[in-house]
């Protein structure tokens, strides 16, 4: 085995959807790259589109995040092969059921989109394996060192970072191209982000929403522009009485969650952890996103928020994993990432499973 | 801080409390790979990637930079670990997820 090229992300969701089609379909996203790649994802369920609850899980965003495709084709195969054959599921220590896995696909509908940023992994994997964003040179005025916008910084959440934070925040992104954190010229200016959006509009029982990056074995909850409360509901992304007084650590200012979404989040992210521990070891921490400095503009606080900022939505309680150690780095040997891909996989069946009692 | 001629290092930056990583983090902007660490000594550590030049201007004091690894040439090392052609494309081959069924 080896890591998986951009053509193989993509043929891999496709002959999913042709070998399972009682319990999958395929899924044309929108927008093609900036470069002109379809992207696609997979609808997983034995029940038509809308009946039940959805769990919408991305990848690849991050180009240099290389695993994170590998996680989510591996986890919709393994779901789909053992619901067909009547068989339960084992990661190394952890293990479900055939009773489990069919519930979960009989009682919960997932869509995976494993590749969001076909460009920059294509990029990262032949070119510069370091590179983070999408591929985008609308802003870089023919300079290639001002190339790319980072897509988990261009959702629609505090976007106006300098009224949003205090300025001695220092909130991780920029507005400068050239910056590996550009978060591009306004909100969603991105087609990669917008195919996102496009899925949590075009799934509107979507309740849970994975993002999958590298790396630190963590798996983080909502908010990432401050601490949380749950005292406090002024206290939240759309007063403007507390802009110029959000990200700094320890001061009065901390992001409004209700308690019992607090409680929700928690509960998932923990069973997240104790799945992933089951496999072999590893402890991942769950935890809410905000830590030493503050972030905007990425997908899990964009999920949550969308609800509060148009009633018209529904919740969706938001997760980013970062699977990995600090050993493996972005790029860990095929053989060590096989370990982290059973490792997060067991994670997230027994998310799955969760979201179900 | 992008830069694609120069090879990126993988260093491990620690400052002797939580606020001077955040200040260094602040000022210098790296690009920083994971969350940071607290040790039990007060100290704070993140992982950053920088050229060598770059890596250097992160050092001040009550902050030390340890280079890891040349993550470029790691990353290189890897790009030939990517797969050829498309193991998906015979019309029998599907993706295998890596547990066992049973
Ligand atoms: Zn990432």
């Amino acid at each position: 085995m080896t890591y998986l090229n951009i053509t193989e992300v993509d043929s891999a969701v496709t002959s999913l959807a042709t070998a399972y089609p009682a319990t999958s379909e395929l899924i044309d996203l929108p927008e093609p790259s900036v470069e002109g790649r379809a992207g696609h994802a997979l609808r997983i369920g034995a029940t038509p589109a809308g009946t039940h609850d959805c769990a919408v899980l991305i990848g690849g965003v991050h180009a240099r995040e290389w695993g994170s495709c590998e996680i989510l084709v591996h986890f919709a195969a393994d779901l789909l092969e053992a619901y067909e054959a009547g068989t339960g599921l084992v990661y190394g220590g952890t293990s479900f059921t055939g009773d489990q896995v069919r519930k979960i696909l009989d009682e919960l509908e997932l869509v995976v989109f494993p590749l969001v940023n076909p460009d920059g992994r294509l990029y990262s994997q032949t070119v510069d394996p370091m590179w983070r964003k999408n591929r985008d040179p609308a802003q870089s005025g023919g300079d290639p060192d001002r190339i790319g916008v980072d897509i988990n910084r261009n959702y629609d959440f505090l976007f106006d970072f300098r009224t949003a934070f205090d300025p001695a925040a220092a909130p991780r992104v920029s507005d400068d191209p050239s910056d590996l954190v550009y978060q591009g010229p306004r909100p969603f200016s991105e087609p990669e982000t917008r195919n996102v959006r496009w899925l949590l509009d075009a799934y509107p029982r979507t309740r849970w929403f994975i993002d999958v990056h590298s790396y630190s074995e963590d798996m983080l909850t909502v908010w990432g522009d401050d601490e949380n409360q749950s005292l406090d509901s002024a206290q939240n992304f759309l007063n403007h009485v507390f802009d110029h007084r959000r990200g700094v650590p320890g001061d009065a200012y901390a992001e409004y969650l209700p308690k019992s979404d607090a409680d929700d989040s928690k509960v998932l992210a923990e069973q997240f952890c104790t799945g992933v521990q089951g496999v072999r070891g590893r402890a991942y921490t769950p935890m809410s996103g905000f830590q030493l400095y503050p972030t905007c503009g990425t997908s899990d606080d964009y999920a949550y928020s969308r609800h509060r900022a148009d009633e018209h939505k529904g919740k969706i309680l938001g997760f980013t994993v970062e699977w990995g150690d600090q050993r493996g780095g972005f790029h860990p040997p095929w053989p060590q990432m096989e370990r982290d891909v059973l490792d997060v996989d067991a994670g997230l069946v027994q998310f799955c499973v969760s979201t179900l009692v | 801080m992008s830069s694609t001629s120069q090879p990126v290092l993988r260093v491990r930056v620690t400052a002797q409390d939580a606020e001077t990583l955040r200040a260094l983090l602040r000022d210098a902007r790296p690009d920083v790979g994971g969350r940071p660490r607290r040790a039990d000594d007060g100290s704070c550590s993140i992982e950053a990637y920088a050229t060598a030049e770059q890596a250097t201007a992160l050092e001040r004091e009550g902050v030390s930079v340890t280079t890891i690894e040349n993550a470029t040439a790691t990353g290189r090392a890897r790009q030939a670990e990517v797969g050829k052609g498309d193991r998906f494309a015979p019309a029998d081959a599907v993706p295998h997820g890596l547990a066992v069924k049973a």
